[in-house]
């Protein structure tokens, strides 16, 4: 029985191909969802949950906001300084996600419209993220952080 | 408006005429039988109270939060029946039951009268205001104390949670507080910082006026490997952090970044920030000024000196103050740009009855943009007391005490001509980040004018804060170098 069973599993054995053996490559897919499917697709399994807590791939979609390839951003040392501040996810959840979609509801000179406002809007999300960084270190521990509250509630990530 | 436009049709044995419905109601698009128009104006008036009950106690009557799709409003009896059905029986009001007389039929312009009602309210409290300002002008301090106990009387009638009621209540206070002869509420330095960070979060004014200084002050940097900033009010140094991130993110590397925090207990805050410029790889140093001690400011040669002021300068003003002898200062600092933001209105004219005015539109203004804002309640509460504050210096304060002595921004131009600055212009980068900033407000009355270079914010045309930067003349420097102020370290 035993003997039968091993040969079912073989024969089951494929053939195809399955994503979650290669990590590497999930990641690099999932770098290319928007921020909500990179949410739900945090919820299919532990494998996929930590791949998309992955600070690179919130990386990859926050500078495809900022411009249409995914290449490195114009500034070198970003990546050190927005890991300092709190890391991609955290800068896409809190920022970068709900500035651009507000600024893309709100009118024609959203940073959908040309690369000159997205960069701008990108300047805007991290000089924010800044503050609210700041705001999270306490010396002796103080209030909350409050500063970001009237971008309304972010989309939960976790 | 408050007369009763018809008379309701005697009941009749007759079927025919009782089943008639009301041809004046179904003008307007209501099918209501002639025989249920007493039953139909006592349920309505009813409703009506629920609704005023309810909003009094701040809690929305369920039925009307209840997304229920309530039968054929055009019927409008049962349509009032099934929304009173939903009605929980405790939450009826004692003023109607139905024991009590029918009133005559008159409530359906009730809701337009009690409307004209409270709008007449408000236009009274405003002249009434108006008046008792200028009887205190007058020096006739018995009119004033007769008019302000009938503005008392007048206030349950307006709805003071809002609008016009609301600001009237708090220049009401103040001038109770001025002829009273109140002395001024201690004001501690803990209740001044949480008044302000309340403040920053329940309006975009102050963040309008961070962005918009740092983005010139950037500018200003361009090329420069040291750079110290002098910041006349430190508060929780919320300005700083972005300039900070902007500072490192900077094509070809952050500068060495000294800042000097001017202001009682700034040592935290600079600890603060200098933990947040070290995560960002930016060197920093950090010096704490005590508050009015801009002379023992020393600047360091071939650094880059900004000067930051936000709602400070207008402090300087009264007749006796300070502020030319503060500029001359600033100017012999050297800096690079000096940035000014202040609140553009016109809050120093010698009169108090043109002062009094002023407020009021100005601070109207501001409350409404608060209240459009919707920010959640303790926000926008704690926002408020600080502007009472305010208020309360403008209306009550003389002399040396009244330091909330704003002037709109052509003055100040002036007034910083003189002294030997000159404008610069803030860029359209400036301009677009200001903008995208309101965007993300949720309110849609604000917005960003330009003005000779300068920036302000508005609501709904009406300018709140203007932002500039300046320069030291050229051919000031000759004076500079007459006196040796500053010591070569």
């Amino acid at each position: 029985m035993g003997e039968e069973e091993k040969h079912n599993v073989e024969q089951e054995k494929p053939c195809g191909y399955n994503i979650n053996d290669n990590a590497d490559l999930l990641a690099e897919i999932l770098a290319r969802l928007d921020g909500r499917s990179l949410c739900a697709a945090a919820c299919v399994c532990r494998l996929w949950g930590a791949v998309s807590r992955k600070d690179a791939v919130w990386e990859a979609l926050c500078n495809r906001h900022v411009s249409s390839s995914a290449t490195d951003s114009s500034f070198p040392g970003t990546r050190t300084v927005v890991a300092a501040l709190g890391g991609y996810r955290r800068l896409y959840r809190r920022c970068v996600g709900p500035i651009f979609d507000r600024l893309a509801s709100s009118g024609d000179h959203g940073p959908q419209s040309s690369a000159v406002a997205a960069a701008a809007a990108a300047r805007l999300s991290l000089s924010l993220f800044s503050i609210d960084c700041y705001e999270r270190l306490s010396v002796g521990g103080r209030q909350r952080p409050s500063s970001l509250l009237f971008l309304g509630s972010a989309v939960d990530v976790t | 408006m408050g007369r009763n436009p018809y008379h309701p049709k005697p009941t009749d044995e007759d079927s025919s005429s009782a089943s008639e419905t009301d041809t004046l109601l179904a003008g307007v698009g209501y099918t209501v039988r002639s025989s249920d128009l007493h039953h139909v104006a006592d349920r309505l008036e009813k409703l009506d109270s629920t609704i005023i009950a309810a909003a009094a106690s701040g809690v929305p009557p369920e039925f009307l939060c209840s997304s229920a799709i309530h039968y054929n409003p055009s019927d409008l009896a049962s349509w009032i029946d099934s929304l009173l059905t939903e009605v929980p029986p405790h939450s009826s009001p004692s003023l109607w039951t139905d024991a009590t007389c029918l009133p005559p039929p008159s409530s359906f312009s009730i809701d337009a009268h009690r409307l004209g009602k409270e709008e007449d309210a408000g236009i009274r409290l405003v002249h009434l205001l108006m008046t008792c300002a200028d009887s205190i002008q007058r020096d006739d301090l018995v009119l004033a104390r007769s008019l302000i106990d009938e503005m008392r009387l007048l206030l349950p009638l307006i709805g003071v949670g809002y609008g016009i009621g609301k600001v009237s209540i708090f220049f009401l206070d103040a001038l109770d507080r001025r002829i009273s002869f109140l002395p001024q509420p201690t004001k501690t330095v803990l209740e001044d910082e949480i008044l302000y960070s309340h403040f920053y979060e329940a309006c975009p004014n102050l963040k309008f006026a961070h962005f918009t200084a740092n983005q010139a002050i950037l500018e200003a940097f361009n090329g420069c490997d040291r750079v110290h900033v002098i910041d006349l009010s430190l508060m929780h140094g919320l300005q700083w952090p972005a300039l900070i991130q902007a500072l490192a993110l900077r094509p070809g590397g952050p500068p060495a970044l000294r800042l000097t925090g001017i202001g009682p207990k700034t040592a935290k805050v600079g600890l603060r920030l200098a933990e947040f410029a070290r995560s960002v790889g930016v060197p920093f140093t950090f010096q704490a000024v005590a508050a009015g001690r801009l002379d023992s400011v020393r600047v360091k040669p071939g650094e880059a000196v900004a000067i930051n002021s936000v709602l400070q300068l207008h402090l300087l003003l009264s007749e006796t103050g300070p502020i030319d002898s503060v500029l001359t200062l600033i100017r012999e600092l050297r800096p690079k740009i000096l940035t000014v933001v202040e609140q553009d209105a016109d809050h120093n004219k010698p009169a108090f009855l043109d002062r009094f005015t002023e407020a009021l539109f100005y601070y109207s203004t501001l409350f409404d943009s608060l209240a459009a804002g919707g920010g959640d309640g303790g926000c926008s509460a704690a926002a408020e007391v600080y502007l009472q504050r305010e208020i309360c210096n403008i209306v009550c304060c003389e002399g040396s005490e009244r330091v909330e002595r704003h002037e709109p921004m052509g003055r100040w131009r002036v007034r910083l001509g003189r002294a030997g600055f000159e404008p610069m212009h803030l860029g359209s980068n400036a301009f677009r980040q200001a903008s995208m900033l309101l965007k993300l407000f949720s309110s849609e009355g604000y917005g960003v004018e330009e003005v000779e270079g300068c920036l302000s914010l508005s609501w709904h045309g009406r300018s709140l804060i203007s932002a500039s930067a300046w320069r030291a003349r050229a051919d000031s420097a000759v004076a500079l170098v007459a006196r040796h102020r500053y010591i070569i370290l």
